[in-house]
């Protein structure tokens, strides 16, 4: 007789629970279902309707991942409650640390004439759009009030190298409050590069400084989105982008691009532009309605459904260049990827619940305003102050932060409670993303069935899902986007 | 207008709210005028003035699908709502949001 008892013995007789998922349609009669954390897994229809009516067998080749990414447990498992509770809070402990991302606005003043700009630039030699010392050491005293051990400022404008007097000054101020405050200091300068100077890397390289730049493609497409005097826009990115490098060092300058109808054409061209250029990756954005973008009417010079076309062409055209040995990765895709196949979340202001405005990211304008957001600061440049949270030379650090204007905006459009999105299964995914629904409803919840903002995520994230499944090497390759560092 | 639908769905199978969930994801297409008459909940699907004959009919479908979908999730929520607030409540309860603790 075996001293070992028969497989039967451990099969369980017990039928299993539940756990709380959500679904959606994909494609025909296959369904999305995630869980609270945003594991996810494709099932036809007919295997849905039986899960839910919990006749799923055990031998169902479904079974086993069901139980591994808890959407089902024996009743009397402990384990999948916990390990749930556990990625549940490992997403959202970026919550806890509250503010990290300081955008300091040194000048609406700018050497160029985008017709996209989102802010509305000054010209060059209007000082009256600069931020003054006193501004600057009250929005540091508000710095210093977040909680966050990682601090991050960003100087932005307008062009800040046409006040890099007071990147100087809030750099060195920082620095000198954080002997004390001994946080984790990060400060990033974003530039065209045009008025790049020796003394102005000189100053990058002692104090530690990234830049962030614009590339839009090559020269022709780059000087057409961003005219400037003399039209050499993209010679002047060129050459302090080489000069950058040098001093700074490769990893310290990151490019960030603009979709126009121009670009619309040309995503090949403008990636190839990207690795011609030495970038490891694209970041393909969808114009913003904001600030001039707005203003030109250049926001509604291409609509949703050919934005699509484009990133997926482009999205196809990189997955080419890694197959053939370049490794190149798409931004946007790698941000959603990590919410899609690990438990982290990358804080992406725009695809966060609650929303990014003001405690994951908050705006010092160049005349004392603060914004919730980047975004919130270029709607009010076209005279819309909806989030404008008050102003640091008259309003304490708890009046900005606790007031009405954001924790109405951060509460409203929470999508675990929104209308479409609480039954939405690419929740975990997503984000309120309330200024945008603000600016093209005039509300901050949005009507998530016609908001552009959905149709573009939800399109994504569908895609990112298909590709996934039609080819195990692109697989592997997203898990090494949703895990880089 | 680019078309009308009426639909029956019987109230012992189907909640309102699982109709005014789907009518509200088909917004970009048609309205929804909602009646209870007895066990019946009726259903008249209006199109948008923008929306083409074809777009409509395609709502319409996509509509039947989520009402059943959404019937389904309501069902599912509540089943397994108290095992959803045990997990948050799990997950908060360790989240030390106070620093003194």
């Amino acid at each position: 007789m075996s001293k070992f008892q028969g497989l039967d013995a451990y099969t369980r007789r017990a039928r299993y629970e539940l756990l709380p998922f959500k679904f959606d349609r994909l494609e025909g009669d296959n369904y999305i279902i995630t869980n609270m954390t945003g594991e996810y897994l494709e099932v036809a229809m007919p295997e849905l309707h039986v899960l839910l009516a919990k006749d799923l067998a055990t031998e169902h080749p479904l079974f086993a991942s069901l139980r591994a990414k808890h959407f089902i447990r024996y009743a009397d498992e402990q384990a999948p409650l916990d390990l749930l509770a556990l990625k549940l809070r490992t997403r959202l402990s970026r919550l806890t640390g509250f503010t990290s991302l300081h955008i300091f606005v040194v000048t609406l003043r700018c050497d160029h004439s985008c017709p996209y700009c989102q802010v509305s630039r000054q010209m060059d030699g209007e000082t009256s759009f600069d931020m003054t010392p006193d501004m600057a050491d009250k929005a540091l005293d508000f710095v210093f009030r977040s909680p966050n051990p990682a601090i991050k400022i960003e100087f932005q404008g307008g062009e800040p190298l046409l006040n890099f007097q007071m990147v100087r000054y809030v750099v060195k101020a920082a620095k000198r409050r954080n002997l004390d405050e001994k946080r984790d200091l990060e400060f990033v300068i974003a530039t065209t590069l045009s008025l790049l100077t020796d003394e102005v890397l000189a100053f990058c390289y002692e104090h530690d400084i990234i830049l962030s730049t614009s590339l839009d493609g090559p020269a022709d497409l780059h000087n057409a989105n961003r005219p400037r005097v003399g039209r050499d826009s993209f010679e002047r990115f060129e050459a302090g982008l080489a000069k950058a490098r040098n001093v700074l060092g490769v990893d310290r300058v990151s490019a960030l691009m603009t979709t126009t109808d121009k670009s619309l054409p040309r995503v090949r061209e403008i990636i190839d532009e990207y690795v011609r250029l030495g970038f490891n990756g694209i970041f393909l954005r969808a114009l913003s309605p904001y600030g001039f973008a707005i203003k030109t009417r250049k926001f509604m010079t291409y609509d949703t459904e050919r934005w699509l076309e484009f990133y997926k062409e482009g999205l196809a055209y990189i997955l080419e260049l890694n197959k053939a040995g370049i490794p190149f990765v798409e931004h946007y895709a790698s941000l959603i990827l990590k919410k899609m196949l690990t438990s982290n979340d990358p804080g992406y202001v725009d695809l966060m619940n609650p929303a990014g405005a003001g405690i994951a990211a908050i705006v010092f304008n160049y005349d004392g305003s603060v914004y919730a957001s980047d975004e919130s600061r270029m709607l009010a440049e076209m005279g819309d102050q909806t989030f404008r949270l008050g102003s640091i030379l008259t309003d304490s650090y708890e009046d900005i932060i606790l007031s009405d204007v954001l924790l109405d905006a951060l509460e409203q459009s929470f999508t675990l409670s929104a209308p479409m999105c609480s039954d939405c299964a690419f929740e975990p995914y997503c984000g309120a993303e309330p200024v945008f629904h603000h600016a093209i409803f005039r509300d901050v919840l949005g009507r998530k069935a016609e908001s552009s903002f959905c149709k573009r995520n939800m399109s994504i994230f569908k895609h990112l899902i298909g590709l996934m499944k039609s080819d195990v090497s692109t697989r592997h390759l997203f898990m090494q986007w949703a895990n880089a560092c | 207008m680019a078309g009308l639908a009426e639909l029956i769905f019987d109230s012992q199978l189907y909640g309102a709210e699982a109709i005014q969930k789907a009518a509200y994801r088909a917004m970009h297409a048609f309205t929804l005028d909602l009646k209870v008459d007895g066990d019946n909940i009726l259903c008249k699907l209006i199109g948008n003035i923008t929306t083409e004959h074809a777009a409509f009919e395609r709502a319409v479908e996509e509509f039947r699908k989520d009402v059943l979908d959404y019937q389904l999730r309501a069902q599912l929520q509540a089943e397994t709502a108290p095992i959803r607030n045990l997990i948050i409540g799990l997950a908060f309860s360790n989240a030390r949001l106070n620093p003194s603790e």
